[in-house]
Formats: C-alpha cells, sequence, structure tokens
C-alpha cells in the first residue's frame, strides 16, 4: 500500500514535469522507428525503459525483425543492448534468449519458428541486457501485442525497423516515436528536409471503414475502389510491373490501393494518367517516394492516404553520427521542432540530465 | 501407404485433408503420416473410436470440456528433434526444458478434458507427473521455467548479489563475474536434467503421439459433422447411397447450383460406365476413390449410406496427365500408367478406376485397346471401373449408363449456364453394347459454331 501511493505520487510528480513520457502513458501501445541505422533508436527505448521503470509501469517488449545486433553490421559502433528491468515481459528469439543477461521466467514459446528459432516470451526476474529479435510479420506483432494487453500489461513497446525487407508494420501500435539524427545528414538543413519528408508519410490521413478493413485483408495486387465502395482487382500483380502502357487504370474511378510497396515508377505514371487521384497505402513504411516525385503528384492534386497510421507523439534527435560528425544539440532539437511542429527531444541529453 | 503419398496423386483426397481441422503442426504430421488400412478390425476399431468422438463434439452440457482439449492440442508444438538430443544424450537448452514442462502441463490438462467428456477408453495420455515434478522443483504447478534457485546451492546466494549490482548500476567486472559463474551453474543444472530426463524419452515421444492422434481424431469427428459423412460398414461389395463429392458439392451450393448425389454398387470384375459428355462419369470415378480412401484412412465417407468392401489399394487413370518436361504426350503417358496398373493387381486387390482410357488416339486401335484393357482385368482380383464412349465392344462384362439429359424436366431454357439443371446424373443397367451419341447436341447447346456442327451431322447421315 504504501509503496504503491510513493509510486503513485512519483508518477503524479513525474509526469508533470516529463511531457514525454506522460504522452507515452496516455497510450497502449508504442513503437520506436529508426530513420535510418544509428539514429538512437536503442539510446531512446533504453531511455524509455529507465523512465518506466522509475515509475513502476510495467511494460512488455517486442521487436520487428532481427534487431539488437550486438554490433552493428553496417559501421561497426558497439550498438547498445535493451536493458530490461524486473517484471518486465519480452519476446526475444530462442537464439538471442539465450544469450540475454537479465534472469527470466519463460511464460511461453511459440509454435512458428523464425530462422532463429522458436519466439520466447518471458519475465525479467533479475535485470539485465537483452537482444531482441521478434515478429516476422505484422499478424505476429499485432497478436504479440494483444497477448500483453491480455496479460494485464499496460504498454507494449515495439523496437521498430524501416525498412523494405520488412514485412512488420510498426504501425500496428497507437503512438510511435520516430528517431532522427546526425547519421541521416550531418547537414541540419538536410536532415529537417529529408525528416519531413518521411514525416508528411507518417501524418497522412487514414481511410474510414468500412474500406480500412476490407482493403486490409488484401495482401498484393493494384485495385480500385469506385464510387459505391465496391473493390476491383485491376489484374496488376505488382506495382512494379507496371507501365505506361496501362491505359485503363482509372476505368473504375479515382481512388486506387497499392497493396504492396509504392514507388516513384506508380506515382509517375499515376501523376500523368490524371488528376484527383487518391492512392491508398498500407502504411507510411510502404511508401518509397523521392521529394520531386511526390512534389509532382500532389501539384496536380492527387493525393496518398494510409490503411493504418500511428500517432506520432515525439521525435528524438540523436546529434551524433558513426562517422564522428557531431551536431549541436539545441539548435537543432529547436529548428526540427519548429519544422515539424512536433516536440523534439536530444536523448542522450534528457537522459544525462534526468541521471 | 501413408495419407501424404495417397494426397499426392488425389486432388479429390487431398481437398479433404487440406480441410481437416487440426489444431497443430504436430497434428498434421501425424495426420499425414497415417496410413491406409487394410484390416476390418482396425477400421471398426477406428470408427468407434470417431463415433465416440462425434458423441463428445455433439455433447452440450460438457462443451467447455471440449475447448479445453482444442485448446491444449492447439498449445501442441513438434518436439520432435528435442526429444531426439534427449536420446542421443545432447543436452537440452533452457527452452527446450520449457517445452517438455509446457507438454506434459497440457497432457495433464488434456487428459482432465478427456476424462470431463467421458473419452478415456478412446483417447488416453502416458501419465507425464513425474516428468513435470522434474521441471517444476519449486512445485509452482505452472509451466513456466527457468534454472530455479533450488537445482543448486550456489545459485540463490549468487543471484541476490548480481540483482543487487543490476538494480544499483554496481560494478560491471563483478557483474560479467557473476553472469559468467551463473551461466556455468545453469549448463550444469541443464547437462544434469537432460540426463534425468533421458530415461523418460519414450514416455515423452507416446505423449505427443498420442496427442497428435488426438488432434487428427477431433478433426475426423468434425469433419464428418460438418460434412455430413457416414460411418461405412463392411461388406463384400462397395454399395453407395447418395454419394457425393464434397467439393463439387460445396462449390454448387455456393454457386446456388443443385448437386445430384449418385448410387452405385461397385462389385468384382469390370464395370463399364457410358454416358454423354458433361454427364458427370469422371466427377463420378474421382468420389468413389476419394470415397475409398476416406473409408481405408479411418474416416467417415461422404454418402448416405456406405457399405465398402476393403481393398489393397486404390489405382487410378483419370484426367490429362500430359507432361511435356518427360517428353511424354497424353496418350504416352496414360498407357504407361494402365499399363502399370495392369501388373500392380496382378497380385493385389485393387480398386481401379480408369476414365475413358485411349480416348487421345485413333478410334479403331483405341477400341482395341478397351477391349484388352477389359479382358485382362476381367481376369484380376480387382473391382475395375471404366468410362468410355466406345460402343460395341462386344464385352459381356456389367455396364451403368448415365442416364444424362432430360429434356422438358422444367421450362427453364436450356443454355449453357443452366445445362446442368437438364442431366440425371443417377445411373442405370445398361444391356445393350451401345453408347449415347449425343456429342453435336451437347456441342449444339454450348452454342458451338454452327457450321461445324451442320457439316458433322451431314457426315453421319
Amino acid at each position: 500500500m504504501h509503496s504503491a501511493s510513493v509510486k503513485h505520487f512519483f508518477r503524479i510528480f513525474a509526469t508533470d514535469f516529463m511531457p514525454f513520457i506522460s504522452n507515452i502513458l496516455q497510450h497502449k501501445s508504442l513503437s520506436i522507428v529508426g530513420l535510418e541505422k544509428n539514429t538512437g533508436k536503442t539510446v531512446c527505448l533504453n531511455y524509455i525503459l529507465h523512465r518506466l521503470n522509475e515509475l513502476g509501469v510495467q511494460v512488455g517488449v517486442t521487436s520487428i525483425g532481427v534487431d539488437g545486433e550486438q554490433v552493428d553490421s553496417v559501421f561497426a559502433t558497439a550498438k547498445p543492448e535493451i536493458t530490461l528491468f524486473r517484471d518486465t515481459y519480452f519476446i526475444t528469439s530462442e537464439k538471442h534468449y539465450l544469450m540475454r543477461q537479465a534472469l527470466s521466467n519463460i511464460v511461453a514459446v511459440d509454435s512458428q519458428r523464425t530462422s532463429l528459432g522458436p519466439l520466447v516470451t518471458a519475465k525479467v526476474l533479475i535485470p539485465g541486457k537483452v537482444l531482441l529479435s521478434g515478429a516476422a510479420t505484422t499478424s505476429i506483432l499485432r497478436r504479440q501485442i494483444q497477448t500483453f494487453d491480455s496479460m494485464g500489461i499496460g504498454l507494449s513497446i515495439v523496437d521498430g525497423a524501416l525498412s523494405r525487407l520488412s514485412l512488420a508494420s510498426p504501425t500496428v501500435t497507437e503512438a510511435m516515436i520516430l528517431a532522427t539524427g546526425a547519421a541521416v545528414s550531418a547537414n541540419v538543413k538536410q536532415l529537417i528536409a529529408k525528416t519531413r519528408h518521411l514525416y508528411q508519410f507518417i501524418m497522412l490521413d487514414e481511410v474510414e471503414e468500412p474500406l480500412r478493413t476490407i482493403l486490409g485483408d488484401i495482401e498484393s495486387g493494384l485495385w480500385a475502389i469506385d464510387s459505391d465502395q465496391q473493390v476491383h482487382d485491376l489484374g496488376i500483380t505488382s506495382v512494379f510491373l507496371i507501365d505506361r502502357s496501362e491505359q485503363n487504370i482509372l476505368r473504375f474511378g479515382h481512388t486506387l490501393f497499392a497493396a504492396g510497396a509504392i514507388s516513384d515508377r506508380l506515382l509517375k505514371i499515376l501523376a500523368a494518367k490524371g488528376k484527383d487521384i487518391t492512392l491508398i497505402a498500407r502504411d507510411f513504411t510502404k511508401i518509397f517516394v523521392t521529394p520531386e516525385v511526390y512534389t509532382e503528384y500532389t501539384r496536380r492534386g492527387n493525393r496518398l492516404m494510409v490503411l493504418q497510421r500511428s500517432k506520432l507523439i515525439a521525435i528524438t534527435l540523436n546529434p551524433t553520427s558513426p562517422q564522428g560528425f557531431l551536431l549541436d544539440s539545441k539548435s537543432t532539437c529547436d529548428a526540427l521542432s519548429d519544422a515539424l511542429q512536433t516536440p523534439v527531444y536530444d536523448v542522450v541529453q534528457i537522459r544525462s540530465e534526468g541521471e | 501407404m501413408k495419407i501424404k503419398e495417397l494426397i499426392k496423386n488425389d486432388a479429390g483426397f487431398q481437398y479433404i485433408i487440406d480441410n481437416m481441422d487440426l489444431q497443430s503442426a504436430a497434428g498434421r504430421r501425424g495426420m499425414l503420416n497415417a496410413e491406409f488400412v487394410n484390416n476390418p478390425t482396425a477400421l471398426e476399431e477406428e470408427w468407434d473410436r470417431v463415433a465416440e468422438a462425434i458423441r463428445a463434439t455433439n455433447d452440450i452440457p460438457n462443451r467447455r470440456y471440449y475447448i479445453d482439449l482444442r485448446h491444449c492440442l492447439m498449445c501442441l508444438h513438434d518436439l520432435s528433434g528435442t526429444f531426439a538430443s534427449l536420446a542421443n544424450h545432447t543436452p537440452l537448452n533452457e527452452v527446450e526444458l520449457f517445452e517438455i514442462k509446457n507438454l506434459c502441463y497440457m497432457s495433464k490438462a488434456a487428459s482432465t478434458a478427456i476424462e470431463g467428456l467421458s473419452l478415456t477408453p478412446t483417447l488416453s495420455l502416458p501419465d507425464c507427473s513425474e516428468i513435470f515434478a522434474l521441471l517444476d522443483p519449486d512445485h509452482t504447478g505452472i509451466a513456466n521455467f527457468y534454472i530455479y534457485d533450488s537445482y543448486d546451492s550456489r545459485l540463490a546466494p549468487l543471484r541476490r548479489e548480481l540483482n543487487a549490482l543490476q538494480t544499483s548500476g554496481g560494478d560491471p567486472m563483478r557483474i560479467s563475474e557473476l553472469l559468467a559463474q551463473q551461466s556455468d551453474i545453469q549448463n550444469e543444472v541443464c547437462l544434469r536434467l537432460s540426463d534425468q530426463l533421458h530415461p523418460w524419452v519414450d514416455t515423452l515421444v507416446k505423449t505427443l503421439e498420442q496427442m497428435s492422434y488426438g488432434d487428427f481424431l477431433l478433426a475426423k469427428a468434425k469433419l464428418a459433422i460438418d460434412w455430413q459423412l457416414v460411418r461405412p460398414t463392411l461388406g463384400d461389395v462397395t454399395r453407395y447411397k447418395n454419394l457425393f463429392n464434397p467439393r463439387l458439392k460445396q462449390r454448387n451450393e455456393e454457386m446456388h447450383l443443385r448437386y445430384q448425389p449418385v448410387s452405385i454398387e461397385i462389385r468384382p470384375g469390370v464395370c463399364l460406365i457410358t454416358g454423354a459428355n458433361m454427364a458427370g462419369k469422371t466427377v463420378l470415378l474421382k468420389s468413389i476413390g476419394t470415397a475409398q480412401m476416406m473409408a481405408q484412412c479411418g474416416m467417415y465417407v461422404p454418402a448416405e449410406e456406405a457399405t465398402v468392401r476393403l481393398l489393397d489399394g486404390v489405382a487410378t487413370s483419370i484426367g490429362d496427365d500430359q507432361d511435356e518436361m518427360n517428353g511424354l504426350s497424353s496418350y504416352a503417358s496414360e498407357i504407361i500408367k494402365i499399363s502399370n496398373i495392369l501388373s500392380d493387381c496382378r497380385e493385389r486387390e485393387l480398386l481401379v478406376l480408369i476414365d475413358e482410357p485411349a480416348r487421345t488416339t485413333n478410334p479403331v486401335e483405341g477400341k482395341a485397346l478397351v477391349q484388352a484393357i477389359i479382358k485382362i482385368l476381367e481376369g484380376r482380383p480387382s473391382f475395375t471401373l471404366i468410362t468410355t464412349h466406345y460402343g460395341q465392344l462386344g464385352s459381356s462384362c456389367r455396364r451403368l449408363r448415365v442416364k444424362g439429359f432430360v429434356e422438358d424436366m422444367d421450362n427453364i431454357p436450356l443454355t449453357p449456364q443452366s445445362i446442368n439443371r437438364f442431366i440425371d446424373y443417377s445411373l442405370t443397367e445398361d444391356q445393350s453394347d451401345n453408347v449415347p451419341h449425343e456429342a453435336l447436341r451437347i456441342a449444339a447447346i454450348l452454342n458451338c459454331d454452327p457450321e461445324m456442327i451442320a457439316l458433322a451431322s451431314a457426315q453421319i447421315q
């Protein structure tokens, strides 16, 4: 009772002074997505776990695909592992489970195997570091979050990956944090431009029900939605196979849905075909479009929408790059925040201030 | 022959197997390895078990036990790799030990559900409580696992220190040291537990097998209920009342089309099936083959009533097997297949199903080949059905004719879409050596080129 009330007091006290963390606590699931490698995603995750532990909030942690290699494979810099606190639930593959430092109690093993063995769910008994490797598909990720929720765990955190190779999407979570930093560009203007480019896709409007559910079940191809909300297969199995000779792409109307990736090629063809086109993507992670092509596409009155989006609650900045560049933390945070109208935090800095 | 081999050559049976509602990959593996059985006692016993499983599935007051049992089966993992390690004295890791503990836990929960459903004599699982106890030194009774402190007296003090250091952010060197010590002790414990579990490997294998079998059994029962299958009785001849093809029946229902089941008796020797094109001869052969496999794999069959004569196997030549990759034409691959069937059924009692033999070669030699095939098969111990469009074969064998077109069945206009409403798919015993000549009429109904039809008619006259 006593300890609970202290925790409660601390929670109120802490949340008043930490808008970042209090914002997270308003959601049941959160993903942390890095704009590129070395943008401080893991530092950010560790910071959040640390703060939530202080607040006595129980969390469940999972990840997308294989991540958390001890050494970053691109730049060979030491990659921080994730430190998990007592009573935290986590999911990782058998291989990485057996490599963990934390002492933990296995509560479930999944029947589906990954290349690193089956996925293991466990509860931490003694704090320590853990390598995360997790869901290969969005449906597995969604199920994991539901499982955490049904176990009474208040917050599920997904260590997200942003990769063309990843089938699982972090947008199944309610909230999202985007990690950016000097690794994206050492030039502040370019850093802002690149972050803003992704930001605008994160902020795209969601389509409404029932279309959302109908389209959600479609796994591949390019589809048209007519004015009666009827869905028609355009018979194009991959948007990469589409070409300019495709005459009838708008035969059912100006609303299209691409179940897979959206490329420059597709947007260019659509921009040449007409105006007032609405192209629906599964989520922002499926959009691989350069700023020039996107500008040209929207200039003609066309737009993009998504089936699913997470609420972006903050952007974090890692001012150092693996090549050794260092940005001025304060001015870069301010500039990003002004440009994107979203709170921006230097996680390394607030962590050291907090300790 | 195993189910996994049978489904390779029979799309109809493959469809049945694909529709089995199994809860686990282990259950599916067990099903695919189940045998085609030709032992009347074994089959009667298996059908008894299916009957019991149907009763349990329909036991509404005890529904919760059924749901529990299905849940336990859903949690079943394929641990054959782990058991192989255990048998070879390869030490198991924590995750594998958890899996074994979980299996024992699920087997106990499943046993409770099986008792609740009064299925005990039908499905019984080995007692795994001693194995569970080995993996549950603290008597928690739940399926969680780690290397508990109680496995080794050194663990508790070591972990107390480690916990204090990790919580307060203590000396990293000391932490590494403690982690290394802990890891060594944990490995010792894993090794010891693996040795202690070694004698239980047969019990574990049996538990997994029985649970997999339970999964298959419940799926058989569910299929029988959902598709209204019937328990066959054994007899000297095979007899179906209203045999149906589940795949076609479902497709027709989805498209709001009529589906007509067919009754047939299959006697020893050769029987020719004749009838117009589109009269369902090929479908009939396929349905009969699939039903025989279902029966002899211990399943119920798709008919209103069924008596089945047990046989050594099913041999079929149905459909166009043209295989350009083998360099064989459709005629070549067919005639090789038939030739193989003829030698296969020299010693064995087979259900032989041949669809329009020699239809892709010239009618003079084709007819002669059919006559030869009939003659040879009449001397074999098989039960043979052959469909054909050849008449005047000069054989005295039994003939069944599909009734075929019934005009003016009602007042619906005859179109390619409505054509199946004008066909009576039932069979009638036929004494004549003739076959129906309706190819041109069907072509006309199908709106084919009128000039072609007119010229062909003129040619015949």
